[in-house]
């Protein structure tokens, strides 16, 4: 029951925005005022990249004016990559649907209606999988606990995600990333559904979800290379569950070796060598099965690419653009101003530094969260949106719609109301300033740095409340049976002094 | 070898005059230098009369075929003043050569070094023709001579450089280059107070193979406006109102030294002195004959009257191009705009021009927001043979050509999106608020003879566009390497600070209620690993 509902949630919302959008465009371009109009809703397009979306909405790498470039290019016979180096493109695999942007550019009006709606509901529809996505998630995360109390969780979900501002910017701006996010939460939502050997739950009919979570995974991460760092995470929930576990904190083998019918394999296969060991090396080859699934489909992805494009420089456009950021164009990430402003004897070894910050989170967190992967996911989504190369709007809805997945933490959050305070604070101001800057003349790039900047920090508190939250959470949940060896603690401390 | 020294004057419909000086050496039976033969160094000796020396080296030693080097200022107005006798006009400093190679690497290095090479001989910022500059245009530039045939494919190197200014210190190295200097003959004319002071001018440097042997024209074109320093407003020229001199003796060695003088379609003028030879609507002095000095000129009884006042009433004149353009970069963003084209076809019969963009890569087309209208009716079938040449970003422009018909008497509209590049702050200018000055486009008829066969006309080039980029704080470099990384470093140190720590319940009041000891009020949370905590060290004095 409560399933139906939420597709209607979602269903309603789309709706909702499909109008908007069809709105819009009749009002940017009214129908009678054009004898002659080209564009497939592009006027829209345009208003929000001028307009709220300015700088933020789309980045090089996902901008629609990018896209339909490399198409022409594309099916004119010029190659769209030229020669390579240092130039911004869009993956290979979009070129192989180049039949997007022409349909129906000049005719009747009703084609033209038919194409605006088309083109509109081509970049509503992954919004509404990512909702549903979400809802999955969700709904592998719940299943497994024993309280139902937050089902109203399956309206809410759909609700942050498909009427935040952020996303419905990205929506309307056609930027590709609406794509790489339900890509991305259509991987998690298969992970977090997928049986392996280590699961203690029975699934539902869903045998392959695991090879279908690795190949969303490999397709997110060939769109654009920073999603890598979802890998090990990813990982570790196809091996173990989505299941809220962030009050029980403990070794991921320990949760694994709960599950009754992998001690019994275990005793069956080696009776004589020690468990744990088993385990252990279980676990590793489980692991390395996963990785080299997923290498394979890369791989694939990567060959298929090269088989539309006919060479491998596209690699260095696409992949190689997110590492050595060719483009200074500004986003709402750190990356820009500062690479701008970077001596030029220092970019080099500061790239490498950034680059590396993004991978240094990576060990520690799923260290950490071990028991609980989805977390460790959830917080590298938050560090990707705040510190990758080439953010935009979107990454950071994907961020503020995941939150409402652990609703078990906010009781422990630190400093929510400050955090969403200069976040808003935030994003009122970066069209602001790109506008002051950009468009006026009035302002200069300093206004939306500070903005960005501000941006970042809003990420961050987020971020570090988020850790915060989900290590503080286990200390509650202990419960008075290891509340003495806690107060053991206590009393050394005490009598250091 | 053989020198030869003309002088073209024409007066124009808006009253002012232009001259084409051209000095032309022929160096006979020379053929370039094969670059398979760069590799030995025993290259013909040099021995050179007439031919300019130092521009032999340099073509001897980077094995140029063909080459054209113009620097111009200011903008050829084609719609009053017609075509111009040298085509190359575009503003700014333009340099082509065909070169002969096996590999590209050799051809490109021989680029950059014979651009180095005349930056040095003409004082010019031709180094700055670099790779962001250099294009390969298939069509528009063909050999204006022959190309020998060695078996080896010729290619072509193109740049311009817009906001390169022309000043006495390329006047000077140039005209070294003559057999005379400036001491005799037309070149004594070569008044730099007088060159740099009219309202268009420019020097060019052609180098061409022709089989009966290598022609190097050196010309300097100037639009004066007589009407500017006339104090009636009369439209009378002479050599001494142009150029403050006069000619006083010929060039010894130049074969022929002649002028010829344009007469005017209609009204009362006279030519001064009498022509020697007047044919074709020119008159014609050879000033090899007599050593008076000269000093030619035009006359006329009545003011000037701008014919522009007339073309509202009567028939207006003929046009004196085929067809007008206007260039212009649309939009106010400083991250966007649209490139927008006008042109006019001014006859009845149908033109195709071919249509060449040499673009920076800090302008980035969007090919696919191409709209092509033919008096406000799209026509996207007017424009054809699209070739691109992607740029890329810090190295390489674009190339963009196409072909584009025009109907008769119509008025043709194209424009096209482009997105402005932000830069890197050392990649700006100094003057990086005044904008980028874009490489004029270039227009080439083309001419369907009866036959069948393509030829190209006049080129056209358009004035150079401004462009505004966005720029950054240039203070800043300092303040947002310090800013960001300290954001970064606050937000990691408080991730990892959170991580490695554990968390551990630390009883204030001395004996609670084991019932309540999870209640929020008595607990605190602090790390075990920091002993030295404030807050740890407050509650534990309040303990005691």
């Amino acid at each position: 029951m409560h399933w139906l509902s939420c597709r209607k949630t979602i269903t309603l919302c789309i709706v909702l925005r499909v109008l908007f959008a069809l709105g819009l465009d009749f009002y940017l371009s009214p129908p009678t005022s054009y004898a002659y109009s080209v564009d497939n809703g592009d006027k829209v397009v345009e208003f929000i990249n001028n307009g709220p979306g300015l700088l933020s909405a789309s980045s090089p790498l996902t901008l629609y004016a990018n896209l339909k470039e490399s198409l022409w290019l594309y099916q004119r016979g010029v190659d769209p990559y030229g020669s390579g180096i240092g130039q911004v493109g869009v993956s290979p695999l979009y070129l192989a649907f180049s039949f997007f942007p022409t349909i129906a550019e000049s005719g009747p009006s009703t084609t033209q209606l038919l194409s605006k709606l088309f083109g509109i509901f081509l970049w509503t529809a992954p919004d509404a999988f990512s909702a549903w996505f979400l809802v999955r998630i969700w709904k592998a995360r719940a299943s497994t606990s024993t309280k139902s109390s937050s089902s109203s969780i399956t309206f809410v979900l759909p609700l942050i995600y498909l009427l935040s501002p952020y996303v419905i910017l990205s929506s309307l701006a056609r930027s590709t990333s609406v794509w790489e996010n339900a890509i991305l939460l259509g991987a998690i939502a298969w992970a977090c559904e997928s049986e392996s050997e280590f699961k203690t739950k029975p699934k539902l009919n869903n045998s392959n979800s695991k090879s279908k979570s690795l190949l969303f995974l490999a397709l997110r991460v060939h769109l654009s290379l920073d999603a890598l760092i979802l890998l090990p995470p990813l990982i570790l929930l196809l091996l173990g569950s989505p299941e809220s576990r962030l009050a029980e904190p403990g070794p991921f083998a320990l949760y694994v070796a709960k599950h009754r019918s992998v001690k019994k394999q275990l005793e069956e296969k080696l009776p004589n060598e020690p468990a744990e060991n088993q385990l252990r090396s279980t676990i590793l080859r489980a692991a390395l099965n996963v990785l080299f699934e997923f290498m394979v489909y890369w791989t694939a992805l990567a060959l298929i690419s090269t088989l539309i494009v006919g060479h491998w420089r596209w690699m260095s456009t696409t992949w190689g653009t997110s590492l050595s950021l060719p483009s200074m164009t500004p986003n709402p990430g750190l990356w820009w101003y500062f690479f701008t402003e970077m001596f030029d004897h220092f970019r080099p070894f500061f790239l490498v530094v950034f680059n590396v910050h993004l991978l240094m989170y990576v060990a520690p967190i799923c260290i950490k969260f071990q028991h609980d992967p989805l977390y460790a996911l959830f917080i590298l989504v938050g560090i990707l949106a705040t510190f990758k190369s080439y953010p935009t709007l979107s990454d950071h809805g994907l961020f503020i719609a995941f939150w409402g997945i652990f609703p078990e933490v906010y009781p422990y959050l630190r400093h929510p109301f400050p955090t969403t305070l200069v976040l808003i604070h935030s994003a009122l101001l970066q069209p602001l300033f790109a506008h002051l800057w950009l468009s006026h003349g009035t302002g200069n790039a300093n206004f939306y740095y500070a903005s960005t900047l501000v941006g970042a920090c809003a990420g961050g508190m987020a971020i570090v409340d988020a850790v915060w939250a989900g290590l503080r959470i286990a200390l509650e949940k202990h419960g008075k049976g290891e509340l003495k060896l806690v107060e053991g603690e206590e009393r050394e401390i005490v009598t250091q002094q | 070898e053989k020198f030869e020294e003309y002088l073209s004057i024409k007066s124009l419909r808006d009253g002012r005059v232009t001259s084409s000086f051209s000095f032309t050496t022929l160096l006979r039976d020379a053929i370039p230098r094969d670059p398979r033969t760069l590799a030995f160094d025993d290259d013909t000796s040099q021995h050179y009369t007439l031919f300019p020396l130092s521009l032999g080296q340099i073509l001897r030693q980077y094995a140029i075929t063909e080459m054209h080097l113009t620097l111009n200022a200011g903008k050829w107005n084609y719609d009053t003043w017609g075509y111009p006798d040298e085509p190359d006009v575009g503003v700014g400093a333009e340099l082509r050569a065909w070169m002969a190679g096996d590999s590209i690497s050799s051809i490109d290095e021989r680029w950059q070094g014979v651009r180095n090479a005349l930056a040095g001989l003409f004082c010019a910022s031709l180094g700055s023709l670099d790779e962001q500059r250099t294009t390969s245009p298939r069509l528009s530039f063909p050999p204006e001579g022959a190309l020998p045939d060695w078996g080896l494919p010729h290619e072509l190197r193109h740049a311009s450089h817009a906001s390169e200014h022309v000043c006495t210190e390329n006047l000077t190295p140039f005209l070294k280059l003559l057999p005379c200097k400036s001491l005799s003959g037309l070149a004594t004319l070569l008044n730099p107070h007088r060159i740099f002071d009219a309202d268009w001018h420019g020097i060019g440097l052609h180098v061409l193979w022709r089989p009966e042997g290598v022609e190097v024209r050196l010309n300097v074109q100037l639009v004066f406006d007589p009407l500017r320093i006339s104090a009636q407003g009369k439209q009378d020229w002479s050599f001494h109102s142009l150029f403050d001199r006069k000619v006083e003796k010929a060039c010894p060695v130049a074969s022929s030294t002649r002028v010829s003088v344009e007469l005017p379609n209609s009204g009362v003028y006279r030519v001064y002195p009498e022509p020697q030879e007047i044919r074709d609507g020119k008159a014609y002095y050879n000033l090899k004959n007599n050593n008076e000095a000269w000093n030619i000129g035009t006359m006329w009884p009545t003011d000037f009257e701008y014919r522009i006042c007339h073309a509202a009433l009567s028939s207006p004149d003929p046009a004196l191009v085929p067809f007008s353009v206007t260039r212009n970069l649309l939009g106010p963003t400083q991250d966007r705009g649209q490139l927008s084209i006008v042109l006019t076809n001014n006859q009845q019969d149908t033109l195709q021009l071919l249509y060449l963009e040499t673009m920076p890569w800090i302008v980035q087309f969007y090919l696919h927001t191409i709209r092509v209208h033919s008096d406000n009716v799209p026509r996207d079938d007017l424009i054809s043979n699209i070739s691109y040449v992607l740029p890329v970003p810090h190295a390489r422009p674009a190339t963009f050509e196409s072909v584009l018909t025009l109907p008769g008497r119509s008025t043709l509209t194209f424009s096209m999106d482009v997105a402005k590049a932000f830069l890197r702050y050392t990649e700006h200018p100094p003057d990086a608020q005044r904008g980028w000055d874009l490489p004029p486009a270039i227009f080439t008829p083309l001419n369907q003879s009866l036959n069948g066969s393509m030829s190209l006309g006049s080129r056209v080039y358009t004035p150079s566009l401004l462009v505004d980029l966005a720029t950054p704080d240039f203070s800043m470099p300092y303040n947002v390497i310090i800013f960001t990384c300290s954001v970064m470093a606050f937000i990691f140190g408080s991730v990892f600070n959170v991580l490695t720590r554990k968390f551990i319940v630390v009883r204030v009041r001395p004996d609670p209620p084991r019932n309540q000891s999870v209640s929020r009020t008595e607990k605190r949370l602090e790390d075990t690993d920091s002993d030295t905590s404030n807050e740890l060290n407050t509650s534990k004095s309040g303990v005691h």
